[in-house]
């Protein structure tokens, strides 16, 4: 049995007791715990081990947490996932290497993971998502999910996953390891064979722009599109100059799409890979990333958030979710919610949240987290790193 | 012409295909502005409306089972998460101006709550942007938190105020500005507006518990009056009648003697009682006016002692006194704390038996405040009658009150007194191990005698 909770408090103590009031059980065999960032992140494991004795937490920060009971991103959520029964708890695998090389730290987390994982098995890879915040440094999903899978092996698996962060902000994440609280740490948490996922990935962006070529690229720094100044580029299509703070206000309105597949087929939302742009830089002309899976060569596109793209998205998305679980006895729904996607960033005019936890069948428990970056299987193909996305998996157990 | 007509066509796709490029991008960077402006605008509509929802919603705390105090942490959670900003504190000027005691924070700046700082001359609505001057009041400001982009609303009438922080300036947090004093200022007046109607709610409750407490010493009173009264006036009026010329009984020279003396006894005591009844009932009515100053701790101490060591050597009790630090100085009105310490020591010398002693000792307390201690081995009381005790003409043992004198207004009186003070009376007893009287005096009642 799977349970969750979800409250929200600004003394942690008093947010853990009202969750566990919440919880249908008092002592679970292990906790997923999605903690609003303004919550002191020690005084909240320690109020956790108080109420839940020695089960081991996993989990971490998160810019705010969705319950059926409330959502938020104030940072004072809490939101619990509670396993009661071996039949359904994950086993969990840790890497605290991430800082070091993010690449290696995916690979050896990976190759443990392959130990332990049968083929097509549901896998929740969570980690830390800012490394540095002076200047501001992801650990980049990209570079850890490649070492995943480079370090799994070809075997199918089911990959999903969210970049854990304090605030919308990007102020910072730190992460539950199981015993303490840790940062540089990726934790993947490998599901029982007899559970299956079902997900479904929500979008909201359109192309706006014809293709370009990425003709220089440094990691996650884009300096040309076409053979000109990646950030030139971009201002002329938004019509204004982006320097200064304004730069991160890219975050909130561009994202750069690689479309998979026939790249002259039809708009299809669930074809494109989003990279959001965490700034601009204009001593180089050059745009930054959140990921750096692009390559010199990639065909991208100018996107535009779409706000009422991505609520139609969603409701298409929890559709389907309901549509395929429907007669099935779901044990859990996971909701991995872009930060970004919040009204109070996006500016959307529903927040699309409420959508998910209202449209979503009332039989399923469920609980979400707004993330840094959202991992999922891409195109019935291997999980990839995701932007301004949301991810919601129903767990249910193999038919 | 050397151009094919295929090569013709092909230039014709390309500038076909230039062109439709083109219009894509052009009508692209259309759309795209398109959206961001209807995102724009909405985020300035959503900041609008976030003024009358945190409004709204704090108004409902009103309607909570919060007391005044309790009710600065769940209006910051409000205001923080409608403000998305990184910290929200509230303060509250204390007496002389200029200088703020944090009441309630959270989010970045928790542990700040308790601390005091100074910010002269206070504006009543300021905010900081990366391009202010950090400079008075700025410096002060920003030092709150200590988050560089802040947003401040003072009402100097009440002497509270608010204050929201964010990190950066990007992002959902964006730049502070003049347009947000209706937020801030709204969040505040609200505050003030709830807190007030707790704290008006809370002494309505208040004086209703005191009527009623009033009303049910009184009937006490009444009770109790009339059984007091009786007893030493059947006494005066017996022995008196007994004494009369036309009396029947004719009493020897003796007995006249001795009878004259029980109604000296009954009437003194019935003085007594009068003095205590009048004393009590001007407490009852209002805090007694001190007329207090800084007096060596050990002096009063001693003195008081000295009164009761008469009574303790007639019951064959001792009371000792224990060491003072000879620099110790308390604020007190000095006839009125020597009455709290004498009833304090009456009681333990009264309640203990022959050949017992009472300490009577004085300690400084963590707080800075002191704590003047007096400690019987007599009979005690169970825990769950000290409150009893503590309330009028409540003899515990009526036998003991009948035999060992007294009205049962010494301790009312001295927590009266106490209270007066700033400061408070405590009891711990248990039958048959005596009886501890702490007196607690606040810091600001205390200190070290200046040097010269």
């Amino acid at each position: 049995m799977i349970s969750v909770s979800y409250a929200k408090h600004s003394d942690p103590a008093v947010a853990v007791r009202l969750c566990a009031a919440g919880l249908a059980q008092a002592a679970p065999q292990l906790l997923l715990a999605f903690c609003g960032g303004k919550h002191d992140p020690l005084a909240a494991r320690a109020a956790l081990r108080e109420v839940f004795g020695p089960v081991p937490v996993f989990g971490g920060s998160a810019a705010g947490a969705i319950g059926r009971a409330g959502f938020g991103y104030s940072g004072f959520e809490l939101g619990l996932i509670a396993f009661h029964d071996p039949a359904v708890t994950p086993q969990a695998v840790v890497t605290r290497d991430l800082l070091r090389d993010e690449h290696a730290a995916g690979a050896g987390l990976g190759a443990e993971v392959a130990g332990i994982a049968g083929e097509g098995d549901v896998v929740l890879l969570l980690f830390d998502s800012v490394a540095v915040t002076a200047p501001l440094r992801l650990h980049p999903a990209s570079a850890i999910v490649d070492g995943f899978h480079a370090g799994f092996g070809a075997r199918p698996l089911c990959l999903l996953g969210g970049g854990l962060l304090t605030d919308m902000n990007l102020s910072g994440g730190w992460v539950f390891d199981g015993e303490a609280v840790v940062k540089h740490a990726a934790v993947a948490l490998v599901f029982p064979p007899a559970l299956q996922a079902e997900t479904a990935v929500m979008h909201g962006c359109r192309p706006v722009s014809a293709f370009m070529e990425i003709t220089r690229i440094e990691g996650a720094e884009v300096y040309e599109l076409d053979g000109r100044p990646a950030l030139t580029v971009i201002e002329r299509m938004l019509g204004l100059p982006l320097g200064g703070a304004k730069g991160h206000e890219l975050t909130l309105c561009a994202t750069l799409g690689e479309k998979q597949g026939d790249p002259f087929a039809p708009y299809d939302e669930n074809a494109y890979v989003n990279r959001l742009i965490l700034r601009a830089n204009p001593e180089t002309g050059s745009v930054t990333l959140f990921e750096k899976d692009f390559a010199r060569g990639t065909r991208v596109q100018i996107m535009s958030r779409d706000n009422s793209l991505m609520l139609d998205s969603v409701r298409r998305g929890v559709q389907e979710i309901n549509r395929v679980v429907a007669g099935t006895a779901p044990l859990l729904g996971l909701y991995i919610d872009c930060a970004g996607r919040g009204s109070a960033r996006s500016g959307a005019p529903v927040e699309e949240a409420a959508l998910v936890r209202d449209g979503l069948d009332p039989a399923v428990p469920f609980l979400g987290f707004y993330s840094g970056v959202e991992v999922a299987p891409f195109a019935q193909g291997r999980s990839r790193p995701l932007d301004w996305t949301g991810v919601l998996t129903v767990l249910r157990r193999r038919g | 012409m050397s151009e094919t007509p295929q090569g013709a066509l092909i230039g014709q796709l390309e500038r076909e295909l230039a062109y439709y490029r083109r219009e894509c991008n052009d009508l692209g960077a259309r759309l795209l502005r398109l959206q961001e402006e209807q995102s724009q605008t909405f985020r300035e509509a959503r900041r609008s409306r976030t003024v009358a929802k945190l409004i709204r919603e704090a108004y409902r705390l009103a309607d909570g089972d919060w007391t005044p105090q309790e009710i600065g942490v769940p209006m910051l959670e409000m205001i923080i998460e409608n403000a998305l900003c990184d910290g929200a504190a509230l303060l509250h000027e204390e007496a002389g101006g200029e200088r703020f005691r944090v009441t309630h924070a959270i989010g970045a700046g928790t542990e700040i709550t308790g601390h005091r700082v100074a910010i002269p001359s206070p504006p009543e609505f300021f905010f900081t942007t990366a391009r202010t001057p950090i400079e008075p009041p700025a410096y002060e400001l920003t030092g709150i938190l200590r988050l560089p982009y802040v947003l401040w609303a003072y009402d100097r009438p009440t002497g509270h105020a608010l204050i929201l922080g964010s990190r950066s300036e990007s992002n959902v947090s964006r730049p502070f500005e003049p347009g947000d004093q209706e937020l801030i200022e709204g969040a505040l007046s609200v505050y003030i507006d709830i807190m007030l109607r707790k704290q008006a709610e809370l002494d309505l409750r208040s004086a209703k518990a005191a009527a009623e407490r009033a009303s049910a010493a009184r009937a006490r009173f009444l009770a109790t009056l009339t059984h007091e009264l009786r007893s030493p006036l059947n006494a005066i009026l017996g022995f008196a009648e007994m004494m009369a010329p036309e009396s029947r009984y004719n009493p020897s020279l003796e007995d006249r003697g001795r009878y004259s003396a029980l109604i000296l006894d009954a009437a003194q005591y019935l003085l007594k009682l009068a003095d205590g009844l009048l004393d009590y009932s001007h407490l009852e009515q209002a805090l007694p006016s001190l007329a207090p100053e800084w007096l060596p701790a050990g002096q009063v101490l001693a003195s008081t002692v000295a009164l009761g060591a008469g009574e303790g050597q007639v019951r064959g009790v001792e009371i000792r006194l224990g060491l003072v630090e000879p620099a110790l100085e308390l604020c007190i009105d000095p006839v009125r704390f020597r009455q709290v310490l004498h009833n304090l020591i009456g009681n333990a010398v009264k309640f203990s038996p022959d050949g017992a002693a009472v300490e009577v000792s004085l300690a400084r307390a963590e707080d800075g405040g002191a704590t003047v201690t007096v400690r019987d081995n007599g009979v005690g009381m169970r825990p769950e009658d000290i409150p009893r005790a503590l309330e009028p003409f409540q003899q515990l043992d009526q036998q003991a009150a009948r035999s060992l004198g007294g009205a049962g207004l010494g301790l009312p009186i001295a927590k009266r007194l106490l209270e007066a003070h700033g400061g408070e009376l405590l009891l711990d007893s248990a039958p048959g191990h005596g009886t501890t009287a702490m007196i607690r005096l606040p810091a600001e009642r205390v200190r070290e005698r200046p040097q010269d």
